[in-house]
């Protein structure tokens, strides 16, 4: 039976009203129309129907997969005179010498194809070589120099500056005209009997010299005045008092059993750290004579992270702690003392330790106060230093800078006596303290001229911007220390219209000799004149240019020995300097010092750099003001920084200056004292200072990365001070997003990660009482008291789910031995390996998000006064325990310890793997194949040591170009065509440099030779110059590294999982009477 | 000027009592000022460039003529080559569509002739004919009689069109091998491989392949030669056997090298050329791991290119199946190389152990370059 009844929807349905019913038809009545959603006139217009839609988004489907079908066309194109050196597919290296003013290192290079992308230390000569292992230290800044190379921003010819425009713009000229120009500017000089003034860092340069005499040659006025950022004046001035000498002494901390420095961080950024650094290492061997170091510092240093006993004392209080290091001395060997010492019983003890090393230790201090370093003097006198470990023979060539010339320089500028100023390798309005009277100055100076690479803070104000090359594409010659020669050859033809200063010089000199043709001959006359040149001079430059410095292995220069006299009435007057460096009466004083990662401030334009987590602050992308945990409490700041957790802006004042800059809670800080570092803030007024030193902040400003902190170094007693003792901090209740790549500070007794012991604890031998095998616990009585409960235990090594891999004694075995003693923290091996295996650089707001892709990291744990064991026993609670656990000593001794894949033999990443991307070779390889992998992640989840990284974006895209160098067809040029670049949507993970193994077996297999230990080396352990990091084969029972893997203090991380890597690590072991707790 | 030196063979007795050959050879220059008229002769036709002096004895000048004038070009032993006939799929195809519309053809008027014959004999029998529908309303007749056997043959039909499509999808992107056309492009030069490194006895000029493509044993790359490369010979040849002078002056034009004036001009400009083998950025290649250690002939991978390529294509397909099915076979080279004797001292192991690894190895009776890794990802992939 059909219903009749009838329903409506509304009135209009009952009525029929024929308006409404019509719209009814229709599904969706027509005032839906989509012009109204989309409010687009353009969208409104079109009548593309859905099913034209889809009919189109189908054939751009097909289309687009057929067009990526297609293969493109590649064409070959093979030289015209291929050189004979050349071939392509095989790198060269070439022995040169990297120097900037701060570092020194002779280096090799490798090229491809004619284009240098990676450095190296030189392992068999210069200064910076470790004898003990044959590598060459050298650092971060040093192996990262070659990507300055490629950076887009250099200046590409000669310009000249268009003044007091408010943009800027510089015109491009070509090298006549500017050579013309300069030409009569420096005759006007002449006709108006003013001076001409070359300006430019510690040249430490032989032929730079004799280009500046060959322009003082047509210009008799040229004067030289030397000017380093960093300055050593309180160094050599106390040396010139002291000695008669005005230089930076030679130290060899080799012969050195205890080492005392008052604020030198000489592993990092005091002094010759390229070569200070292998000294140190050499007597850093447990087993054969560990040298004791003494620190004394307010800010945590990396040498203070490294040192035995470490003194936090206030930046005041240092001199005094000279003082009483100097009395302590004095009283004991018969000399004079000053008085009014700092009374610290460490300090004390740091002294007795020193007069029973006498002639066997070396005491140096930070201080530029000359009073201080007279002081330091006559302490290494009383000891008998001078001719052991101190060598005022063979003194460093380096840091020659004078800042008592500079301050007459911009008196006479001011005063109008200057008729032409020449810059190179300095950039006085960014690092002087005194920056505006230069400025001043400047504009009262007939003729300017930068030879900077980069239009930069002060070449943007100079009338001429001359580019010198980048040291990679310039002959130059180099005296690092007396005795040493070092030569830097050219790896590249010249990427722009520039030209070497030197060269500038010698033109506009009036002579037409090559630069180069002038080292040769400086070489010629300089050799001769040391009698050293027995057969051809050609010979002798060949094996040079060949090995990149003089003398070669065997040969050395005879320097004649000077002898000492000391003038002991220097003692009171500079006993008095000290004391009025010591008077501060702030509330906080301040530290200035220069990171790893950025120096001086010349590379804070390299992105690698820039993302080099600083290794104890773990900070990238930013200055910052370290402050004590105690401090960072008092004014209520943020004390726990992270991805969601933003730091607290401060306002640093002192005088007339002032910045505002996040607060980082150091542990290790001495309370009362806060430090920044140097070399950030570049081209804050908009100059081209190069790629990476401005980004985009999280507000979407573009500006300068961190702030400069130079404008606080002041000019005391004809010397730059790097302390500011009367500052105020005033938090502007501001919060700042930082990026940190390590958020957690201690490794809360967790002795399956890092273990240590004293030096007296390893000595006795027994491997059980500093590294006793790991144990679990097992349900049988293995203790055999007669019960079953968790004190029966057996080792790891009993438990295996998995079925042995079969590694162990077939083919290689390929595996790292990192020794947690030798590693200083320095990084260098992070950067190594990000330029080795083209990783990208991701920026400050990936790193934020722990983006970070770098393949190696260097952990950095602290150690905390709580203690697990301790605490139960007092009956604390574990939670409580575990809070109180997380919190730092706040004198706290660090471990650094350099953490990449693993390895495992049982990896946990291979068994998760959907589509088995990563799988295991039977090298003992943990391999990843990036066209395999489809971004699960699965892996990178099941990581114990969280090692793998995702791509998570295409990283190599103008998306990322303000911080990727490999984004444009200049930065590619660095990339090492041996590895892939890797794009979005895959994970990657340190592959052990498998390119170098894959190389070095190749060559094994040409010579028809067992691959020998030492000839593979990864790109972290051939950058490691103190032996921190060994590469080598396991299964070769003669290899460095199989008979690390079995010595007493080898250790696996989080050994009690099981996973079986084939990377150890060794015990660290500190010389110090305090027992390492719970080791 | 001459490029080449007089011809040498039977030199000697031409010289026979016209002066002193030895002389003449230990130091041209020396002996022309005798005045000997043989020597002034020679130096007239062929100078400015003098020969340079020879540090030889009698004994071996005499060894260097008896050996020019005994020289016949040496027989070699013919190498097999295995050419596989490239299939003449193009025909086959055009065949079976020849054949398959014949049958359609015969089908259909057969089913006509078959319609006519029923009907007649159902007229015969005084019955109504089958009423002449239209052809589609006939099929789809067909059809619903015959779902079983239409349902089974779609089946069958998209089963195969979907095999046709998963065999062109493995062939995508591949330029080489068996199934594809080979990979060719027009270069810009019309190089002739078969002309340079084909074999003597057929005329051609039998040029090591290393000779050009020097990278192969000590770089990943074996390279394309510079034109200084090309020069070495073509200096002094100028015109070609099949191309006459147009091709070689394009050489010329690269290298800057005036014929005309036997000088370089300075004026460079490289060739171009057209890369035919390709592999993907994302896989290594070493050419020296296959060349110098692995001791492969080029034709192996690159085919009979000195037999058969006047234009060079891509032979093989060099997919990774390709590649690691090789791997999978060949047996490493081991013998006379301490890499290896290493390799073999660790496999041997423990002898108490009875040489376990290594029996497990030489189960086949040899170790393929799959048994020492050659399979894994990392040893191509990085």
């Amino acid at each position: 039976m059909s219903s009749t009844k009838r329903y409506w929807m509304d009135a209009a349905d009952l009525n029929k009203d024929p308006e409404v019913m019509k719209g009814r038809e229709q599904e969706f009545p027509q005032e839906l129309a989509i012009d109204q959603v989309l409010g687009d006139k353009t969208f409104a217009g079109a009548n593309t129907g859905r099913r034209d839609f889809l009919k189109f988004l189908g054939f751009s489907l097909g289309a687009a997969t057929l067009a990526a079908c297609e293969t493109p066309v590649i064409k070959s194109i093979p030289y015209v005179n291929k050189p004979e050196d050349i071939t392509p597919g095989v790198a060269n290296w070439y022995a040169s010498t990297f120097y900037d003013g701060q570092d020194f290192a002779s280096i090799l290079v490798k090229t491809r194809e004619g284009r240098p992308i990676h450095i190296k230390g030189n392992p068999q000569f210069g200064i910076n070589r470790n004898p003990g292992l044959d590598k060459g230290v050298v650092n971060a800044r040093i192996i990262g120099s070659v990507l300055s190379l490629y950076d887009g921003e250099r200046v590409k010819g000669p310009r000249k500056n268009v003044l007091g425009d408010s943009a800027n713009t510089h015109e491009g000229v070509d090298w006549s005209t500017a050579d013309k120009a300069i030409g009569d500017g420096l005759a006007a000089a002449d006709t108006a009997g003013k001076r001409i003034v070359v300006l430019s860092n510690t040249l430490a340069s032989p032929s730079t010299s004799a280009a500046i005499a060959a322009l003082k040659v047509k210009h008799a006025t040229v004067e030289h005045v030397q000017v380093d950022a960093i300055s050593y004046c309180g160094v050599t001035g106390a040396n010139l008092k002291s000695f008669g000498k005005r230089v930076f002494p030679g130290y060899d901390f080799t012969k050195a059993d205890v080492i005392v420095s008052v604020d030198a961080d000489f592993l990092s950024s005091w002094g010759p750290t390229t070569e200070t650094t292998w000294q140190y290492a050499l007597k850093r061997n447990p087993s054969a004579g560990m040298s004791k170091h003494f620190q004394v510092e307010a800010r945590m240093s990396i040498t203070g992270a490294n040192a035995d006993v470490r003194i936090p004392v206030k930046q005041s209080e240092l001199p005094l702690a000279v003082i009483a290091l100097h009395d302590a001395v004095a009283n004991k060997t018969g000399g004079t003392a000053v008085g009014g010492g700092l009374d610290n019983e460490h300090v004390s003890q740091a002294a007795d330790a020193l007069v029973n090393a006498k002639g066997r230790c070396v005491v140096i201090a930070g201080s530029n106060n000359e009073g201080v370093q007279i002081l330091v003097n006559n302490i290494n006198l009383m000891l008998g230093n001078y001719g052991t470990t101190i060598d005022l023979d063979r003194h460093s060539m380096l840091y020659q800078g004078d800042d008592a010339a500079m301050a007459q320089l911009i008196t006479d500028m001011n005063a109008g006596s200057i008729g032409a100023l020449i810059m190179a390798g300095v950039n006085p309005i960014y690092s002087l303290p005194n920056a505006a009277e230069f400025k001043a100055g400047l504009a009262k100076v007939g003729l300017t001229v930068s030879c900077s690479r980069y239009a930069d803070e002060t070449a943007s104000l100079c009338q001429w911007n001359c580019p010198d090359n980048h040291y990679l594409e310039s002959w130059n010659d180099y005296m690092p220390k007396v005795g040493s020669y070092a030569l830097g050859q050219p790896t590249i033809g010249k990427l722009f219209n520039t030209r070497s200063w030197q060269g500038s010089l010698l033109k506009w000199g009036g002579s037409d000799v090559k630069y180069r043709d002038l080292i040769e001959q400086t070489w010629q006359a300089n050799l001769a004149s040391h009698g050293a040149v027995a057969g051809l001079f050609g010979d002798v430059w060949n094996q040079s240019v060949h090995d990149g410095v003089y003398p070669p292995a065997g040969v050395t220069i005879p320097v004649a020995a000077t002898a000492l006299t000391f003038d002991a009435t220097l003692i009171p007057t500079a006993g008095a300097a000290a004391k009025q460096a010591a008077s501060g009466a702030g509330d906080f004083e301040l530290t200035l010092y220069t990171t790893e990662a950025i120096g001086d401030g010349q590379h804070a334009n390299n992105p690698w750099l820039q993302e080099m987590p600083d290794p104890l602050a773990k900070i990238t992308w930013d200055n910052y003001v370290c402050m004590s945990f105690a401090d960072v409490a008092k004014l209520g700041l943020n004390d726990h920084l992270g991805e969601q957790a933003p730091a607290s802006l401060v306002t640093v004042k002192a005088g007339d200056q002032q910045i505002t800059l996040p607060v980082v809670p150091s542990p290790g800080q001495k309370s009362g004292t806060i430090a920044i570092a140097l070399g950030y803030g570049r081209g804050a007024n908009g100059e081209k200072v190069g790629m990476a030193a401005c980004t985009t902040d999280h507000n979407g400003v573009y500006g300068p990365v961190g702030r400069n902190a130079y404008p606080f170094t002041s000019l005391v007693n004809g010397a730059i001070s790097y302390d500011a003792l009367n500052v105020t901090v005033t938090a502007t209740g501001e919060e700042y997003p930082i990026a940190i790549t390590q958020t957690h500070l201690t490794h809360m007794d967790r002795h399956s990660i890092v273990r240590e012991t004293s030096l007296a604890t390893f000595a006795a031998g027994d491997k059980n009482a500093y590294n006793p095998p790991h144990t679990l616990p097992i349900h049988e009585d293995t203790n055999g008291d007669g019960v079953i409960d968790s004190r029966d235990k057996a080792p790891v090594a009993e438990f295996d789910l998995w079925a042995e891999h079969p590694v162990e004694g077939v083919g290689h075995r390929w595996g790292l031995s990192i020794d947690l003693n030798s590693c200083i923290g320095c990084g260098a091996c992070i950067t190594a390996c990000n330029s080795e295996n083209n990783i990208s650089v991701v920026g400050k707001d990936e790193v934020r998000r722990s983006r970070e892709m770098h393949w190696l990291r260097l952990d950095r744990y602290y150690s905390s006064d709580t203690h697990w064991e301790e605490g139960r026993e007092a009956g604390e609670s574990k939670i409580a325990l575990y809070a109180k656990m997380e919190v730092p000593s706040s004198s706290p001794k660090v471990f650094f310890m350099p953490v990449m894949c693993q390895h495992c033999n049982h990896a946990p990443c291979e068994t998760v793997c959907p589509v088995a991307a990563t799988t295991h070779s039977n090298e003992g390889l943990n391999q990843m194949t990036y066209n395999r992998c489809i971004g699960t992640r699965y892996c990178a989840n099941n990581c114990p040591y969280k090692v793998r990284r995702f791509n998570w974006f295409n990283y190599v895209s103008d998306k990322f170009a303000e911080v990727n160098p490999a984004w444009d067809d200049l930065g590619r040029m660095v990339l090492n065509p041996d590895v892939t670049v890797r794009s979005r949507g895959v994970i990657e993970k340190c592959s052990m440099c498998v390119q170098n193994i894959q190389a070095g077996k190749l060559a094994a297999k040409e010579a028809g030779t067992p691959v020998m230990d030492g000839s593979i080396e990864t790109a972290c352990s051939a950058a490691c110059g103190t032996g921190a990091i060994v590469f080598g084969d396991l299964n070769d029972k003669k290899s460095m590294v199989k008979g690390l893997a079995g010595s007493d203090r080898s250790y696996y991380m989080l050994e009690e999982i099981g996973v079986k890597p084939n990377v150890n690590y060794l015990v660290k072991v500190r010389n110090s009477e305090e027992e390492a707790q719970h080791a | 000027m001459k490029l080449v030196g007089p011809a040498l063979k039977g030199i000697k007795a031409k010289w026979e009592g016209k002066g002193d050959i030895y002389a003449w050879v230990k130091n041209s220059q020396v002996y022309l000022k005798t005045g000997n008229s043989m020597a002034t002769a020679i130096w007239e036709e062929y100078k400015p460039t003098p020969m340079t002096p020879m540090a030889l004895s009698n004994e071996e000048i005499d060894a260097a003529f008896y050996y020019v004038d005994n020289y016949a070009p040496a027989v070699t032993a013919k190498k097999e080559v295995v050419v596989e006939p490239v299939a003449a799929n193009d025909n086959n195809w055009l065949w079976l569509v020849i054949v398959a519309l014949l049958f359609l053809v015969v089908g259909l008027s057969l089913a006509g002739v078959k319609r006519d014959l029923r009907n007649s004999v159902l007229e015969a029998e005084g019955k109504a004919p089958v009423p002449d529908l239209p052809r589609m309303q006939r099929i789809s007749n067909w059809v619903g009689e015959h779902k079983v056997i239409v349902g089974l043959g779609s089946l069958f039909i998209t089963v195969w069109l979907m095999m046709l499509a998963w065999d062109a999808a493995w062939v995508i992107g591949v330029y080489g091998g068996d199934e594809v056309p080979h990979y060719k492009p027009e270069q810009p030069i019309l190089f002739n491989h078969t002309l340079h490194a084909g074999k003597v006895d057929q005329g051609n000029l039998a040029i090591n392949c290393q000779y050009c493509h020097s990278g192969a044993e000590k770089s990943k790359h074996a390279g394309i030669p510079s034109t200084n490369v090309c020069m070495n010979c073509h200096k002094a040849v100028d015109t070609g056997r099949n191309t006459g002078k147009t091709e070689i002056a394009k050489i010329y034009a690269a290298t800057g090298w005036d014929p005309g004036k036997m000088a370089f001009t300075g004026k460079e400009q490289p060739i171009r050329w057209i890369k035919v083998h390709n592999l993907p950025d994302l896989a290594f290649f070493s050419h020296a791991q296959h060349v110098a250690v692995g001791k492969l002939e080029c034709q192996e991978c690159h085919g009979p290119i000195d037999v058969q390529m006047d234009v060079a294509e891509q032979w093989s397909p060099l997919t990774m199946g390709w590649c690691i099915q090789c791997h999978a076979q060949k047996e490493v080279k081991m013998a006379g190389n301490g890499y290896y004797d290493e390799v073999m001292a660790r496999l041997n192991g423990d002898e108490n152990l009875g040489h376990a690894e290594l029996k497990k190895y030489l189960e086949d009776g040899k170790i393929t370059v799959k048994e020492l890794g050659g399979w894994e990802c990392s040893k191509c992939h990085y």
